[in-house]
C-alpha cells in the first residue's frame, strides 16, 4: 500500500499521528493524550489523518450508492441512576455507588485495548468485491491500534481510562474506591460467552471478528448517553468540586469517541455493501449478516440493559444509603426521580434478518 | 517426639548450614585476604547448584518444614539465584508415604470411632503423599466416594522443632554475614503458611468460600467437604476425578480445546484474586484437573489467602500499565500494591518499570504474567537491594507464573482482560 496520502489510502503511521498541540492535556496531574490548539480548543489525538480518512471512505460508500447505516439513539435507555438521582445521592453523602459507577466506566474504557487483539481474517479472499481503499482495509493498519490507544492510553500518555479517573477524582476529591469494584464489574454480565454462531456458513473467525466490531460499535453508541450523564453530573457545582475541569474532561473524551463510532459503522457498512463467500463455496449478502448481528445485539440491549443497570445499582444501594440521615426517605425520593422509558419495538435492523 | 530425634534433627540442619556458610563465605574471605578477584559467575553458579542439591537431599529425608522451606525458597525468585530455584522445585513429588496402620490410628483418634463406623471401604494404598499429609480413597456407608486427607502424626511437633532450628540457623547466619539475605521474614511467613496448612478446619472453610464464589458457574468444580467427618487433622471430601490439567493429549482426546481450558483457568484465578480478594494460592498442576465435560476442578485449599482491600485493583492497574507500556502508571501501581523502596523515592521503581516496559515492548502483553515476566521483575528487584516486595505480591506472582506455565504446556495463552469479561465477542 502506498504511503502517500491519497484520500483513500493511509499508512499506519499516518493513522496514528496527531500533529502538534500547543499545550498537552494534563488530567488531575496525569499526562494524557491530545492537547490544546492556539485558541485553547481541545484537539483529539491521532486524528490528523484519521478523520479525513474516515470522511473519504464514507463519501466513497455513498457515491457507490450504498448505505451508511446508523444506530438510532432512541434504542439506548437512559443511564441509571439518572443525573437527578445521582445528584440526590451525592448531596446526601451517599458517594459509594457513584464512585463505583465512575470507576467501572473508567475500567471499561480501558478494556477498549482489546480491540487491537481482534484478528480479522483475510477479507480480500472472504469478500467477493475488492476492499482496496476502504476502512476495512485499514482496520489492522492503524484503525484498531488508534482506537485501543485512545481508550487505554499508550506509553506515558493516559487515555480515556485515566481521563475518567481524573474527572472522578477532581469532581469528588479523590474518593475512596470501593473494594468491590472488580467483583461487581466481573459479576455483571453473563460470563457464559460462548454464544452459538448466528451465521455458521461464514465461518467462526469471520463471525467472531464482525461480531466483536458490531458489539464495540453498540457500546460506543451507548456511551453517548453515559458521556452526557457524566458531563451534566460532574459539571454541576452543587456536587462537583471541579465543575469545569471534570465536566470538561468528559467533553474531551466524548470528542475523542466520535471517530470510533464513525470508522466502525463505516467498516461494517462496507461489509454490508459486499458479498461474503461462505465456507461451503456459496455466497451470502453482507447486509444480511451485518443486520443480523446488529439486530441480535441491539435486541439484547433493548431487553436487558435498563434492568441490568438497575439491578447493578440496587444491589447494595439499600446498604449504601445507610450513611444518609434518613435512609428510607432518601430511597423513596430516589425512586420518585426515576423516569419512564419505553423500549422501542424495533431495532431498525430486522428487515433483512427476515429475508 | 523423642528428645534424641529432636537433637538429631537439629544437628543435621546445623551441620548443613555450617557447610553452606563455609562454601559461600570462606572462599570470599580468602579471596579478599589474598587480594584475588571475586569468584566468577560460572563458579558461583556451580556452587549454587551443588548447594541446592545438598539442601534438597536433606529436605526429602527429613520432610516437614525442610520440604516446605524448599518450596518456599523455590518461590522466591526475587531473592535466590535461578539454579537454586530450579533444583528446589523438585521437592514437590518425591515424598515417601506412611504405612496404613499409622493413617488408621490418626483417623480413628480424630473421629473418635473405628474406621469402619464411618467408611465402608478405605483404600490402604494412598492416592498421594505430600509433605504434611497423605490422601486415601474411601467410601462412606451411603455409597458416596470420598477422598480422605490425613495429616501425618507428630507433624506439628516436627514442624515446631524444625522451625526453631531454622530460626537459630538464620540468626547465626545473619550475625556472621555483613550483608545477609533477609531470611527471617521468609521464615516468619513460612510459619504462618504452615499454620494455615496444618489446620484442615481452616482449609474446609476456605474451600467452602471458594465453592460459594463459583456456586452459579458451571465452568468450575470444587469438591464438597463433608464437615461431619472432618476435623483439624482429617478432611473428608467429595472424591473428584479428572484429567490432570497439564495432560494436553488427554484433554484434546476428550474433545476439549486446550485454549478454552487455559482461558477458563485464567478466569477462575482472576475472579479469585482480582475480584474476590480471596484465593487458593497453590495452582500447581497436582491441584488442578479438567472433567471430560470441560469443567476445571480446583482442589487443595490449604494455602488460601485473603488479600488486603484494594490489592486486586492495584494488581489490575499493574497489569494494565504493562499492557500500555505506561511507566508512571506502573510506578503508581507498585505503590498501591505496597512495594516500598528503602530510600523512599520512586527512582527504583521507575527503573524497574522501564526495564519491564522495554522488555514487554517486543510483543503485545495481554495481561499474562509469564514466567519470564516475573523472572524479569524479580531479577530487577534482586539486583536492587533497596526494593521491598510485599509478600502478598510474591504469592500472587507465583500463582500467575504457575498459570502461565500451565498455559505454555497446553500450547495457549490466556488474556486477563477477556477473563474479566472485557470481550463479548
Ligand atoms: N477430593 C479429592 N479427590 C481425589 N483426589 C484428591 C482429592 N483431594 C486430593 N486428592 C489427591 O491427593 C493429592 C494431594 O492432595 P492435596 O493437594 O490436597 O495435599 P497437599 O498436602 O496440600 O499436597 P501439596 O502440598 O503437594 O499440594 C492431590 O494432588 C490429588 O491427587
Ligand atoms: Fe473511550
Ligand atoms: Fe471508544
Amino acid at each position: 500500500m502506498s504511503a502517500t496520502a491519497s484520500p483513500l489510502h493511509y499508512s499506519e503511521e499516518e493513522l496514528l499521528s496527531s500533529g502538534s498541540f500547543r499545550e498537552p492535556l494534563f488530567a488531575n496531574g496525569v499526562r494524557c493524550h491530545g492537547g490544546f490548539d492556539d485558541e485553547g480548543r481541545y484537539c483529539s489525538p491521532r486524528v490528523l489523518f484519521r478523520n479525513p480518512a474516515i470522511n473519504a471512505w464514507q463519501d466513497r460508500l455513498r457515491q457507490g450508492g450504498d448505505t451508511l447505516f446508523e444506530i438510532s439513539p432512541d434504542l439506548i435507555p437512559p443511564v441509571h441512576p439518572n443525573v437527578a438521582q445521582a445528584k440526590l445521592l451525592l448531596q446526601n453523602g451517599v458517594r459509594e455507588p457513584i464512585v463505583r459507577a465512575l470507576t467501572i466506566i473508567s475500567i471499561v474504557e480501558g478494556f477498549g485495548a482489546m480491540i487491537r487483539d481482534v484478528k480479522v481474517p483475510d477479507l480480500e479472499s472472504l469478500l467477493v468485491e475488492p476492499i482496496h481503499g476502504t476502512a476495512l482495509a485499514h482496520l489492522q493498519r492503524g484503525l484498531f491500534e488508534a482506537h485501543a490507544r485512545d481508550e487505554s492510553g499508550y506509553r506515558d500518555e493516559g487515555g480515556h481510562k485515566q481521563m475518567w479517573e481524573a474527572a472522578r477524582d477532581a469532581a469528588l476529591e479523590n474518593p475512596k474506591i470501593p473494594g468491590d469494584v472488580l467483583m461487581r464489574l466481573m459479576g455483571r454480565r453473563d460470563q457464559r460467552g460462548r454464544r452459538k454462531p448466528l451465521f455458521p456458513e461464514i465461518g467462526e473467525d469471520l463471525e467472531r471478528s464482525l461480531g466483536f466490531m458490531a458489539n464495540v460499535l453498540v457500546v460506543e453508541v451507548m456511551a453517548a448517553e453515559t458521556f452526557q450523564w457524566g458531563i451534566d453530573l460532574l459539571s454541576d457545582p452543587e456536587i462537583s468540586a471541579a465543575p469545569e475541569e471534570a465536566g470538561g474532561m468528559v467533553e474531551n473524551i466524548r470528542a475523542d469517541e466520535k471517530p470510533h463510532v464513525e470508522y466502525l459503522r463505516t467498516a461494517l457498512s462496507e461489509v454490508a455493501a459486499r458479498t461474503i463467500r461462505t465456507v461451503d463455496g456459496k455466497q451470502i449478502s453482507g447486509k444480511v449478516v451485518i443486520d443480523g448481528l446488529l439486530h441480535g445485539i441491539l435486541s439484547e440491549v433493548i431487553k436487558n440493559r435498563r434492568s441490568d443497570q438497575r439491578d447493578d445499582l440496587r444491589e447494595g444501594l439499600e446498604k449504601a444509603v445507610q450513611v444518609a440521615a434518613h435512609p428510607q426517605r432518601l430511597l423513596e425520593d430516589f425512586d420518585s426521580l426515576e423516569f419512564d422509558w419505553t423500549p422501542p419495538s424495533q431495532t431498525g435492523f430486522e428487515a433483512s434478518e427476515a429475508a | 517426639m523423642k528428645v534424641a530425634t529432636r537433637i538429631r534433627r537439629s544437628a543435621r540442619v546445623g551441620r548443613t548450614a555450617v557447610q553452606l556458610w563455609l562454601r559461600y563465605k570462606a572462599p570470599a574471605v580468602g579471596r579478599r585476604l589474598s587480594g584475588r578477584e571475586p569468584a566468577s559467575a560460572a563458579i558461583m553458579n556451580r556452587r549454587h547448584e551443588r548447594t541446592a542439591d545438598q539442601i534438597l537431599k536433606l529436605a526429602l529425608s527429613m520432610r516437614g518444614v525442610m520440604i516446605k522451606m524448599c518450596q518456599a525458597v523455590a518461590t522466591r525468585a526475587d531473592m535466590f539465584p535461578p539454579e537454586f530455584i530450579e533444583k528446589l522445585k523438585q521437592c514437590h513429588d518425591a515424598v515417601p508415604f506412611q504405612p496404613f496402620e499409622v493413617v488408621r490410628a490418626v483417623v480413628e483418634r480424630e473421629l473418635g470411632k473405628p474406621l469402619d463406623a464411618v467408611f465402608s471401604e478405605f483404600e490402604e494404598q494412598p492416592i498421594a503423599a505430600a509433605s504434611l499429609a497423605q490422601v486415601h480413597a474411601a467410601k462412606l456407608h451411603d455409597g458416596r466416594e470420598v477422598a480422605v486427607k490425613v495429616q501425618y502424626p507428630d507433624i506439628e511437633d516436627i514442624i515446631r522443632t524444625d522451625l526453631n532450628n531454622m530460626q537459630r540457623v538464620c540468626r547465626i547466619y545473619e550475625f556472621f554475614d555483613p550483608q545477609p539475605l533477609e531470611l527471617m521474614p521468609l521464615l516468619k511467613e513460612l510459619t504462618t503458611h504452615l499454620s494455615y496448612e496444618l489446620d484442615f478446619e481452616r482449609e474446609a472453610d476456605c474451600s467452602e468460600r471458594v465453592l460459594e464464589l463459583f456456586s452459579d458457574d458451571d465452568r468450575v468444580k470444587i469438591p464438597e467437604v463433608y464437615r461431619e467427618w472432618s476435623t483439624k487433622r482429617v478432611l473428608v471430601m467429595e472424591k473428584i476425578s479428572g484429567i490432570k490439567i497439564t495432560e494436553r493429549a488427554a484433554i484434546e482426546a476428550a474433545g476439549l480445546d486446550p485454549a478454552d481450558v487455559v482461558q477458563d483457568l485464567m478466569y477462575i484465578y482472576v475472579r479469585m484474586i482480582l475480584a474476590a480478594g480471596f484465593f487458593q494460592a497453590d495452582p500447581h498442576p497436582g491441584n488442578l484437573f479438567v472433567t471430560p465435560e470441560g469443567q476445571v476442578i480446583v482442589i487443595d485449599f490449604g494455602l488460601s489467602k485473603e488479600l488486603p482491600e484494594g490489592f486486586g485493583l492495584g494488581l489490575f492497574e499493574l497489569m494494565f500499565s504493562l499492557m500500555t507500556f505506561n511507566e508512571s502508571a506502573m510506578v503508581r501501581a507498585f505503590g498501591e500494591l505496597g512495594f516500598r523502596s528503602k530510600s523512599g523515592d520512586d527512582d527504583t521503581f521507575l527503573a524497574i518499570a522501564r526495564r519491564m516496559v522495554s522488555r514487554s515492548d517486543s510483543g503485545s502483553f495481554e495481561g499474562e504474567f509469564t514466567e519470564e515476566m516475573t523472572d524479569e521483575l524479580f531479577a530487577a528487584i534482586r539486583e536492587d537491594p533497596v526494593a521491598e516486595v510485599p509478600s502478598d505480591f510474591v504469592l500472587v506472582a507465583r500463582v500467575f507464573s504457575f498459570l502461565s506455565g500451565i498455559a505454555h504446556t497446553l500450547g495457549s495463552r490466556a488474556n486477563v482482560l477477556r477473563a474479566m469479561g472485557a470481550s463479548t465477542g
